[in-house]
Formats: structure tokens, sequence, C-alpha cells
């Protein structure tokens, strides 16, 4: 016999398949298992908000068929009705005008916008808020059971935003601060959603809205992002203070030379508004607020860094949309060019930044949150719209979230009174004295936000009422305005007196 | 022509002589199962006609979940909807049952009705669905029946005449040059359809020859695998710390599989990469019991997919698309969005068979649905308790096809029986796991519910051959025995060196 | 709740029920085969233990559980392989038929040995029966359980 060509191996001594096969089993019964665990996450965790997107075919199917819920206001003055058309086909009228911007509209021809196709599956009654009760719709003949919306606007605050507009493009935000209620949610130019909404018209209305340059289709309030200009200095202040790298008393040895010549930042000459107000006075957190100087703000700016302003930025909301009941455009801090220091590109970026110029781009819903949270004591509250559901058999309201503290409320405070100074005080009078109330002390800071070129810049105005007790904050952007002194602070300074006759 | 005749005649013959009716053995359970197959689809047909009836009776025609019904019908209607296809397809499932009966072998009993019932639900679905999805004017049904009696002639077919394991075990690498050589024609021959070319046609008939390969590379790699398992398992190829299996033993498997995964990755069909490379490591591991190979071949599914995201923008969109449909839902996440609430809408109960699928302006939210997404259509109208069913009813036959290799008598038919069950295990997973965003979407079809010749019948093979294997008596071929007469020995003292 | 829509839904719920009562009735058809299986199991053909081998295939001490027919010799393909230069490649085979245990030689060159002495034909073994093949010798024991 020939050596074996090989060593032999024993095939008796070889381990039985059986063990692994077992093994293989089990591996793909648990992979079975996840898919059991995926089919009951989309099918029953997650159904409910799959269920109510605008894009589901049987919510676009039912909104054919079924009169929509009403939207009311908060004082219970309806917003949004249904009205029959030709062959029954229910179609929508809507209040007023100045409600486009944020109700939308809803059209058989052309979907819908704004809070009708946020809550589409609500208001059509595919979804119903006790899920006991959803589970049970199936047994019923008529399943659909359409669902009123009181909203937190009210209507006539609503109106005033857009007659103080008036021709002008631009947006009003007003926020009650301690609950994140939406009071009033503007934007022009308006458009008829009427027009749009009525079968008869709804074509010839909605391509020529398509058409138009002045974007009246563009909700402002919550998709518009602007440049801030110097209300974004409440942010830099925020993170200034909140985070202690800044102290109310601090001032910049170089600060009043800059005033003259620029401040030079690796290179490049950060320019101040004129103030020459101040003299040779080196400025603290207080008075610079009141005079809005940009060096000042610069140099805090690149005293707390760029990785701690975009941190706190983010905890007011800025690099992601708002959680709200309305899809919002992210705010951002920087261009997101990767640099190192909380993204920023370089100094000169921060720096700019610090003052609203730069990368920095802002909604009007984001600014009036910033404002709302000093109001609030440095807590941010969730901007909400909708506050009840109602539906043919029950109620669900929706209580106000908090969504973090951003700041403690002492630097809040500090903030606070560096605001009350910028409207009431003898200088910042020349700024911002527009947007003071008579007899309540008022709280903003103006903002004049520079595009380049040789246009008339975007006015801004943030601010709260009363001071002390804050049940109102806002954001007012007009664009092409001029200086924030002169149109965004006297517009909220009357909104603001319309806003405390009404609650008289 | 005459190839052909021959081999009908030899098929015939096989069969008649499988079948005597003095062997018949009856197949108690089998035929208690299918009983319960039956009832079940008539009331699921039951189901879907009811709902049409209401539909057809419901003014505006609305979605299902709208509302199904004026009060003005009283009474509900029991018919069934399509009772002629119903009763074909249990006919046709009756006489493979008698086939079976007939050809008296111990073969198990649990996997022909198993896949009866999920052949049934494809049928009620397809029924269910609107005519002319798949081209033509034609509903799905009609060709979905004569796909599926096929499938189920296949399952009885080789259940009855396959009685010896001998064809497949010593032509494995016949079978894998076929398998190669099929692949080329469908990339040199085959149509082009949205970039992929994945089908062949020939003459009148077209088919997805990546269904078939799948057969195909099981056979070869149990074949391969078990010839040298001895080897591969204990013999090792040091490289530093890490221990590899003798590199020459590896090399053509490596290969067999290598030009598989290529020749599927230049044909844009990740489903079938995916499933190939899956079943590879099942069996590799099975084989070797190496975990250290599973998780070398996880490691480098990664780095390869990354390297594909890569390389190929069709790879890097199916990547977007799962990690966030949400971002473009209405263009490139359109379908996986359009599943999900399909999904949603179901929840635990399901629309029921015929109320799910609400059409906008008489279009179908998912195009693909007879294809791609069986299963989201299937989570929709039976609702969460329907699928896991259905995923039931997939455990069911993996657990027999496992079973049935656990109990084989050697390495090849446990590694045929292993390889030919996780096929349709793994490719239900991966469809049913891409419907359901745990995985990104694949092209690949839901084993006997999706719509689909290539797909049915491979798959009515593979049940078939794990049929054939689960009769303990079926033959491996005679081990070579050296011959000679018997020896008278001297004393062992005195014995010559051997 | 609306009559026709209730009744509607119990055929469908008496769908998904039976697609229960399916996968109930195969878990209790799979269940009796395991039972069967396990004690079909219980009937243990016995074991093979190496008592003494000079190579080092088998190891002194291996154990080896038994088959219907188990083959011995130095070829690879013997579900025993015996590495010993006085053992042939076909060297000798156990079979269990019925209910006991035969030897068989295979014709080998150096013979097969039960209890010391060779076997001619095909020799009933009991338990306890010392076997040598080449050098190797093993011994037939019950299996433990």
């Amino acid at each position: 016999m020939s050596p074996p060509p090989r060593r032999p191996v024993a095939r008796a001594t070889l381990p039985q398949l059986g063990p692994r096969i077992a093994r293989s089993g089990l591996i793909l019964t648990l992979a079975f298992a996840t898919i059991a665990a995926g089919a009951g996450y989309w099918q029953v965790l997650r159904a409910g908000e799959l269920v109510a997107r605008p894009d589901n075919p049987a919510v676009i199917a039912a909104a054919r068929t079924v009169p929509r819920g009403t939207i009311l206001d908060r004082n219970g003055a309806t917003l949004a009705s249904n009205r029959l058309g030709a062959n029954d086909e229910p179609y929508r009228i809507y209040a007023d005008r100045s409600l486009s911007g944020v109700l939308g509209y809803a059209s058989l021809a052309f979907g819908s916008a704004g809070l009708e196709r946020a809550y589409e599956a609500q208001l059509v009654g595919l979804l119903d808020p006790d899920p006991v009760r959803d589970l049970l719709r199936k047994f019923q003949a008529r399943g659909a059971d359409p669902q009123d919306l009181t909203t937190t606007l009210s209507l006539d605050l609503q109106k005033v935003a857009v007659e103080l507009l008036g021709a002008d493009r631009g947006a009003v935000v007003a926020i009650d601060p301690r609950t994140g209620d939406v009071l009033a949610l503007a934007s022009t130019p308006t458009f008829d959603a009427n027009a749009v909404a009525d079968p008869a018209t709804s074509r010839v209305a909605f391509l020529a809205l398509q058409g138009d340059p002045a974007l009246p289709l563009l909700p402002r309030a919550t998709q518009g992002r602007y440049v801030p200009g110097s209300v974004f200095k409440i942010v830099t202040a925020i993170a200034a203070l909140g985070s202690g790298s800044v102290q109310a008393g601090t001032t910049f040895a170089q600060q009043p030379q800059a005033e003259v010549d620029g401040l030079l930042v690796q290179g490049f000459r950060v320019r101040d508004g004129h103030h020459p107000v101040t003299g040779d006075r080196a400025l603290d957190f207080m008075s610079a607020t009141e005079v809005s100087c940009n060096a000042w703000y610069a140099l805090a700016g690149l005293e707390t860094g760029g990785a701690t302003l975009a941190d706190y930025a983010r905890r007011l909301g800025f690099e992601a949309p708002l959680p709200f009941d309305l899809p919002t455009a992210a705010s951002q801090v920087t261009g997101n060019r990767g640099g190192p220091d909380g993204g920023f590109a370089d100094r000169v970026e921060l720096a700019n930044a610090a003052y609203g110029q730069a990368e920095t781009l802002v909604t009007p819903l984001q600014m009036a949150l910033v404002a709302a949270t000093v109001a609030n004591g440095g807590v941010l509250m969730q901007p909400r719209l909708v506050t009840q559901f109602r539906g043919s058999t029950g109620v669900r309201s929706v209580e106000p979230i908090t969504l973090r503290r951003v700041m403690d409320g002492g630097t809040a405070g500090t903030i606070r009174d560096a605001m009350v100074q910028a409207v009431e005080g003898r200088l910042g009078r020349a700024f911002t004295s527009g947007a003071a109330v008579p007899g309540v002390s008022t709280a903003g800071k103006s903002g004049t936000a520079e595009l380049g070129g040789s246009g008339e810049p975007h006015s801004w105005f943030i601010g709260f009422a009363p001071a002390d007790r804050p049940t109102i904050a806002i954001a007012v952007i007009v664009e092409q305005g001029g200086r924030g002194g002169e149109r965004a602070a006297p517009l909220a300074g009357r909104f603001l007196q319309a806003y405390f006759a009404s609650i008289e | 022509m005459t190839a052909a005749n021959s081999l009908s005649g030899t098929v015939w013959s096989t069969l008649v002589r499988g079948v005597r009716a003095a062997d018949a053995r009856p197949r108690p359970r089998e035929s208690l199962l299918l009983g319960l197959v039956a009832i079940t689809l008539v009331v699921g047909s039951a189901s879907l006609a009811a709902t049409r009836t209401v539909r057809s009776l419901a003014p505006g025609n609305g979605s299902g979940a709208v509302g199904e019904g004026s009060a003005g019908t009283p009474a509900l209607d029991l018919r069934l909807a399509d009772p002629q296809g119903l009763v074909a397809f249990l006919a046709v499932v009756l006489a493979a049952h008698l086939l079976l009966i007939l050809a008296g072998r111990r073969t198990d009993q649990v996997l022909l009705p198993t896949v009866a019932l999920l052949g049934g639900i494809s049928l009620l679905l397809m029924e269910r669905l609107p005519a002319g999805l798949a081209g033509g004017s034609a509903g799905l049904a009609g060709t979905q029946l004569l796909w599926l009696t096929l499938s189920i002639s296949a399952i009885a077919m080789i259940g009855t005449i396959v009685r010896g394991d001998a064809w497949l075990r010593l032509y494995k690498y016949s079978w894998a040059a076929g398998g190669i050589a099929l692949l080329a024609l469908t990339f040199v021959f085959g149509d082009d359809v949205n970039g992929q070319r994945l089908s062949l046609s020939v003459g009148p008939f077209s088919g997805q020859p990546s269904e078939l390969l799948k057969v195909i590379l099981v056979v070869f790699l149990a074949g391969y695998l078990a010839e040298n398992r001895p080897l591969l398992e204990q013999e090792s190829t040091r490289l530093g710390p890490i221990r590899l299996p003798p590199l020459p033993y590896l090399a053509p498997m490596a290969a067999m599989w290598a030009i598989a995964l290529l020749v599927v990755v230049i044909q844009r069909d990740l489903g079938a990469a995916l499933l190939f490379y899956a079943v590879f490591l099942f069996l590799l591991y099975v084989a070797t019991a190496r975990s250290s190979f599973v998780i070398a071949g996880s490691v480098l599914f990664v780095a390869g997919a990354g390297l594909m995201a890569r390389l190929f923008g069709h790879v890097q969109t199916r990547i977007d698309i799962w990690l966030d449909p949400f971002a473009d839902p209405s263009g490139a996440g359109y379908q996986v969005v359009q599943a999900l609430e399909a999904f949603a809408r179901g929840g635990l109960l399901g629309t029921g068979l015929g109320a799910g699928l609400p059409t906008v302006g008489g279009r179908l939210p998912i195009p693909a649905v007879h294809t791609d997404f069986p299963f989201a259509a299937l989570g929709e109208e039976l609702g969460l308790i329907g699928i896991l069913a259905i995923l039931g009813l997939y455990l069911v036959v993996i657990e027999r096809g496992l079973r049935i290799a656990a109990a084989a008598r050697d390495d090849f038919q446990a590694l045929l029986a292993t390889g030919l069950s996780l096929v349709v295990g793994v490719q239900a997973f991966i469809i049913a796991a891409g419907n359901l965003k745990l995985i990104p979407l694949t092209g690949i079809t839901l084993p006997f519910i999706s719509y689909g010749g290539s797909s049915l019948l491979a798959n009515g093979v593979v049940i078939g051959l794990l049929l054939a294997l689960s009769d303990r008596e079926v033959r491996a071929p005679a081990r070579p025995r050296a011959g000679g007469s018997r020896r008278r020995a001297p004393a062992a003292s005195s014995a010559r060196s051997g | 709740m609306d009559a026709l829509v209730v009744s509607i839904w119990i055929v469908r719920i008496a769908f998904l029920v039976l697609l229960y009562v399916f996968l109930a009735t195969v878990a209790r058809v799979l269940l009796r085969d395991l039972r069967a299986a396990a004690s079909e199991r219980a009937v243990e053909l016995g074991r093979l233990v190496t008592i003494d081998s000079p190579g080092s295939e088998p190891k002194t001490g291996s154990v080896f559980a038994l088959d219907t027919v188990t083959t011995l010799g130095r070829d690879v393909n013997n579900t025993i392989v015996v590495d010993d230069s006085y053992a042939s490649g076909e060297h000798a085979a156990l079979t269990w038929r019925g209910r006991a245990w035969f030897l068989e030689d295979l014709g080998s060159t150096n013979g097969t040995f039960v209890n010391g002495g060779t076997i001619d034909g095909v020799q009933p073994l009991g338990f306890g029966d010392e076997i040598q093949v080449g050098r190797v010798r093993f011994r037939l024991e019950r299996s433990s359980r």
C-alpha cells in the first residue's frame, strides 16, 4: 500500500453538523423577529404619525369627498370653514386674507399648504386622537370623523400685523413666552386663499400666485431666512453671559479706538455703526447693547468662542427645523464650512457673526423664540399653533411643552434689563424708541441687516412686554425697510399697543 | 425537439415507475393541513368579494379607510372572488397531494400545505390588484395561477421522482459552469429594464436567471463544502494571528462566488448579490463552524458595500434612501415612504383584503407592489397580525428544511438541505426587511407571493428538492470500494507491514 | 356600529384567525414529530472506546458513537480511520443488524481480532467485547444514555 497522500482525517471525529444547523436556524429566527419588531414599530408605534402625513394617498382620496373640519382662533372666531360647490363637493372659505401665510390653502386641484396641509389627516378625519376610538373607527360605516381645530391665533392681532406691514414684504411673529402660543404669524404679501380653494377660480388664481415674483406662497414667518443684523446680538449675549465668558461689567480696552478706525481681526476691519455720543468711554454690556456697539459684540463673540456661540444657538433652536406645527426652515449661525471652532471658517467670520452679519441666517419665528426665551426667564417653550382637536366623539387638548432651559434666570434678567435700556434708555431711544408702549415697560432690540450692494437694509425688531412680567414676545422683519429703528421698531410698538388694548 | 421529447419521455416513465398504486401511502397530516388551507383561502376569497361588493355600492368610491358602505345594503352577500381561479388552484394542490400519496414515499408532509397557503395568499393578492399592472390589459391572477401550477407541479414531481442525489453531487462543477454560462448569456443577450439586465428571453419565454442561479449556487456550495469539509475544518493557513482555511481548497469556491457576485453586481441585481453572499456565509459557517469566517465575511461585505457605494451611483442612492426616505418623499424616497405609509394604514388588524392601497386618480400608491412590495400590501390589508402569520409560514418552511438537514444521512445532503431552506428564508428576509426600511431596499421577490414565473418556479424546485431529501432513503452514490477476495490473515505477530 | 361593516369584519377576522389555526396545527404536527424523533434517539446503538493505540489516530481513550454501519481502516474514507501500519485500507466493518452488533473482516491483510482471536466471516458481538484492528484495540460499549 502506498503511503496516504495527505494526513488522514477521521470523518467520524468531525463534529456533527446538527448543532450548527440549529444555530443557523436560530439566527434566521432572530432575523425574522427583527422583521416582526420592525413591522410593529411602523404599524403601531409610528402609525399615527405616518397615516397623518399629507402625502398619504388615503388622506388625499378622503380630502376629495369629506368636508374638512373648521379652524377656529383662540377666542372661538372661525378662521376656515366649508361651502358646498357643484356636485356637492365641499370647498374651503377663509375668514380673512391676513391668514394666508399661516393657514395656507386647501384645494381639490392643487393640494394643500400651511396648517391645512400639516393637519390634513385630522381635518378630513382619518385620524382619531383617541387610539381606542381610532381602532373602532374601522367598524363604523362612516369611518371619517373630521375634527375642528382650535388654534392659538388671534384673528384681530393677525389682521393688525398684516395691516401694519402694509405694502411691504415681511413678517410679524407674536408669541406668548409662557406657553409658546403663537398669537400672530403674519407674512406679507398675503394672497387670496379663497380664490385658490374655490373650484371655479382655483386654476387661474393658483397659476398667477405661482408666477408672482413677490413669492406670496412663501410663508416668510416660518420659512423665510434673513440676515439678522443687530437682533442677533441677543443670541451672542445669551452665549457670552450664559457661558460666563463675558460678564455684564466686561469692557474691552481696544473698543473705543475701534469706533474711529475699525476693529482689526486677522487683517479684516470690523466697522462700527456711528455712535459718537459715547466718546472714548469703554462700554460694558449694558451700554454696548443700548447703543448696539458692533465692536463690543465682535470682541465678546471672539472671547466666547465659536463653539460656545454655536452651542447656545443650537439650544435656542438654530441649525435644525424647529419643532412646530408647520414646517420651518433651519436658522444658521455659520456657513457650515466645517471650521474647527463651532463650524466657523475663521475668526473674521466669528467676529462678524457675533453682531449678526457674516453667514448668519434666521427665520422670524426663530428670532421670536430668542426674545421669548429671554422673556420667560431663560426657558424655551415649544411654539404651538393648535390647542385642541374636537371630533364628533370627543376632544383632545394639547398641553404646552417645555423644550429646555437655555440659560439661568439671572442671565436672562441681565439681558432683559439691557433690552429695556435699548428701548427706553437715554441713548437707546435714538435707535429703538418707536417700540415703546405708553404705560408698559418694553424690552427690545432693533436690527439693521446690511445686504451688501446699494439696496435698503432689512429692518428688524425683537422684543417683549411688559418687561417685568412678559405676556408677549415679538419679532418683526420688514424686507428692505431701512434702519430697524425707523420701520420695524415703530411697527412693533403699534402692534404691542393693539395687543395691550385687546387684553384690557 | 427530439431531445425534449425524449427528456419528457424519461421524466414520464420515471414518474410512472415511481408511482404505483400498490406503494401508495396515506399522508394524513398533509391531508389535514391542506383541508385547513382550502378553508382559509375560501374565507379569504369571501372577504375580498364582500369588500368589493360594498365598495361598488358605496357612493364616490372612496378609499376603504374612509368608509365602505351606505346604510342601504342590509345583509352581507356571501360569494367568492374569482371562484374558478381558486378552485383551479385547490385542484392543482390536491393533484400534487394525490401524486405524493401514490409515490408512497416517507417525505415531509408540512412543506406542501405551507407553500400552498403562501401561494393561495399570493393568488388573492393578485386577484385584488388592478389589471394591467404587469403590462397589457390582463389581470395578474390568471398568469400567477399558471405559474403557481408549474411551481406546485415542480414540487410534486421532484418530490416523487428524485430518489438519489448523484446527479447533483457528482456534477457540481458542471452545474456551476452552467450557471455561470447562463448569467453570461443574460449579460450579453438579456433585456434591459430600468438599467438592469435581469431577464433573458428565449422565444416567447422570458425569465430571471438569477432565480435559477441561486439553486445552482447552493448545489455547488453544498457539494464542494461536503467534499472538502475535513480539510476546511481542521487545517489552516496561518497568516499572522489570523487562521485561514487552506487556501487551495477555498480558492475554487471563492472564485465561483466572486464570479457570481461580480456578474450580479454588473447586472445591478443587488438583491440577488445580497442573497448569494448571505447564503454563502451561512453555509461556510455550517460546514466549518468557524465564526471567524463569518466575521471576516461580514467585514468584507461592509467594506465592499462601501466601495460599491462610492463606485456606483445607484448603490449610494439606495443607501441614502434607506437612511432617510423622508428627505425626498415624492422623489427618490417615494416607494419606501409609500410602503411605510401602507404598513401604517394597516395597523394591527389591517384594512381587510381589497380595502387597502387607496388609489388617487386611479393610480396605485406603490407602482411595483406586485413584485417588490407585496409584503407592504399584505401589511396594509392583513395588518400586523396578518403579516406575523405570514412570517410564521416562512419560519415553518425554514424549520422543516433545517430539520431535514439535521436528519440527513451525510454532509452533502445536510448542507444541501440547509442551503435550500436558507435560500427561501434569507430571500424572504431581505425583501420583507427592505419593505420595512430595516435594510436598504433591493429588488428581489418574496418567495411564493411575488408576481413572477422565474421566482415561483425556482422556489418550487427548492421545495421539491427539500421534499426529496426528507425521504431518509434517498440514495447517496455508492462509495467506490476496493474489491478482492477475502484472505485468511496470519497471526498478528507475523503480519506484514501493511 | 354598522351591521354590514361588522359582518364584513367578521369574515376578515375569520381569515386572520384561520391563518393562525393553520400555524397552530403545523406546530402540533411538528411537536409530535419532535417527540417521536426524541424517543427514536433513545434507542442508542452503542459506542466504541479506544483502549490502546500506538499511533496518533485514533488516540487512546477516544470514543466513537456508532452508526448502523461503521467501517474501520487506514483509508480516509472510513468512518473510523485507523492510522496504523498493520491496518489495511478497508479493514473491517461493524454493523447493527436488528438487535445485535456484527463484526466483519473486509479482507484485511492482517485480520481482525475479537477478544484475542481472529474472526472468520461475520461474527456477532456483545457489549464489552474487545476488537483489534492492526495494533489498535477497541472495546464495544453500551451507550451511556
